[in-house]
């Protein structure tokens, strides 16, 4: 969690002009963005577009951050959604005239963090069975609709509260958790039918 | 979802504790409530099932690593392209600006802007060439514009000499001429006489009212008017046919 003070402090000295402490807040929050994108998105390029946007429009917007309305992560969670929305909106059409069986989204430079860093004591067979699921999931995922999308990227992937969530959604927190419930089990089912498939 | 109650729970609340529970903050009575609608009603069970995999698949999904190049492309992408904010935003202190300053960064430059473009430079270049070749081949010289009186009476003058000079230009043309003349030929063929008509233009010259002699001896006779030949009848014209004669108005 971040702490408000901190926080508070580099939003001020970045409206003033300091350009270290806007650094700071790029280096703090792109990891995170760059994944509500990566799995919203389904691409890796779309999402180091769809990142760029945000902070592009957060550094703009930034002197019209509350603090008294919200922490600024979930102020900047906001505008990745709402940018997400407006992606999703704008490249619809494109959706449609692709194929289900599209070929793999997953970038070379995307991989998860757990297989980018050499495990020595797991066979080569897991890793590739694990890159596997993942693929499977992160598939499995963007074939949810946007909305129960969003909500278990928030709940489960980044790990945010109901509140923040219902913050940044701008819906009840009950309507958020309906939500999940059905990304989930949605989710569970379309895998089920995909394993069955290939079994 | 339906909502029918089972165990002392509707299925509406049931799917609002769902997530507490798969969080495991569910406990005590309600905890029992929970399990036991769980366990009796068909659609809430299998809910409850597949809600907790697809909770399962989820937490297997591990972060991604952003492409090393993001930062600096963001920063790029906005202290580079902006400074100017951050620079303004600071408290430092600046020279202050002077009004024409201003109206210069704010109104003359863009225009200026756009001016400097090749597509709006070849656009005037064009509309330029255009409009002095039309005044040149109407006749309009630069040393003319000089001498041009703009009271209402001269431009009124102006006026009417261009309008007649216009008209006399265009009924000089042998084609119109020929046209006319065609025209003229073939309306005195189809109807030779015309007394209505030829009355009808007499009566539209009278507007002061004057007698119909003076009319006659009017020299500025109309297009359609006949003018027959008469001579002394002798022996050898008698013969000879009655001419009919046209005479065409014409605006010089």
């Amino acid at each position: 969690m971040e702490d408000v003070q901190v926080v508070a402090m580099l939003v001020r000295r970045c409206i003033a002009g300091d350009a270290a402490a806007w650094e700071e807040i790029v280096h703090t929050y792109n990891r995170r963005i760059y994944n509500i994108c990566y799995r919203f998105a389904g691409s890796a390029d779309d999402a180091q577009d769809l990142t760029q946007e945000v902070f592009i429009k957060m550094y703009r917007t930034l002197p019209s951050y509350d603090q008294s309305k919200g922490a600024l992560v979930t102020w900047v969670t906001t505008i990745t959604r709402n940018l997400l929305v407006d992606h999703f909106r704008k490249t619809k059409q494109d959706r449609m005239t692709d194929s289900i069986d599209s070929t793999s989204s997953e970038h070379e430079e995307a991989q998860p963090l757990s297989e980018q860093i050499p495990d020595q004591s797991a066979p080569p067979d897991a890793h590739v069975h694990s890159r596997e699921v993942s693929e499977t999931v992160h598939q499995a995922l963007a074939k949810l609709s946007p909305e129960l999308r969003e909500a278990v990227i928030l709940r489960d992937l980044q790990d945010m509260d109901y509140k923040e969530i219902a913050a940044v959604l701008r819906v009840p927190e009950g309507t958020v958790k309906s939500r999940i419930n059905r990304g989930r089990a949605e989710l569970a089912r379309l895998l089920q039918r995909t394993y069955r498939q290939v079994m | 979802m339906p909502d029918h109650t089972s165990n002392g729970m509707q299925c509406n609340e049931f799917d609002l504790l769902l997530s507490d529970a798969l969080d495991g903050v569910l406990s005590g009575a309600e905890l029992d409530r929970f399990e036991a609608h769980a366990r009796a009603c068909k659609t809430c069970g299998p809910l409850m099932a597949d809600a907790g995999a697809g909770r399962q698949w989820l937490k297997g999904l591990t972060e991604v690593e952003p492409p090393a190049s993001l930062v600096n492309n963001i920063l790029a992408s906005t202290t580079g392209v902006d400074t100017q904010r951050l620079m303004a935003r600071a408290p430092v202190s600046q020279p202050r600006i002077s009004w024409w300053e201003q109206v210069q960064a704010s109104f003359l430059e863009p225009i200026w802007a756009m001016v400097r473009q090749p597509r709006f430079a070849m656009s005037f270049g064009m509309a330029f060439f255009a409009l002095s070749v039309g005044l040149t081949m109407a006749g309009v010289k630069p040393a003319d514009l000089a001498q041009i009186s703009l009271r209402p009476s001269a431009i009124r003058r102006t006026y009417y000499n261009t309008q007649a000079r216009v008209v006399r230009y265009y009924d000089n043309v042998k084609l119109v001429y020929d046209v006319q003349a065609a025209v003229r030929g073939i309306k005195r063929n189809l109807n030779p006489a015309e007394p209505g008509r030829s009355k009808q233009n007499d009566h539209k010259n009278d507007t002061t009212q004057q007698p119909e002699q003076k009319q006659e001896r009017n020299y500025s006779q109309t297009g359609e008017q006949l003018i027959l030949a008469s001579a002394q009848l002798g022996p050898s014209l008698r013969d000879l046919p009655v001419v009919s004669v046209t005479t065409y108005r014409r605006f010089v």
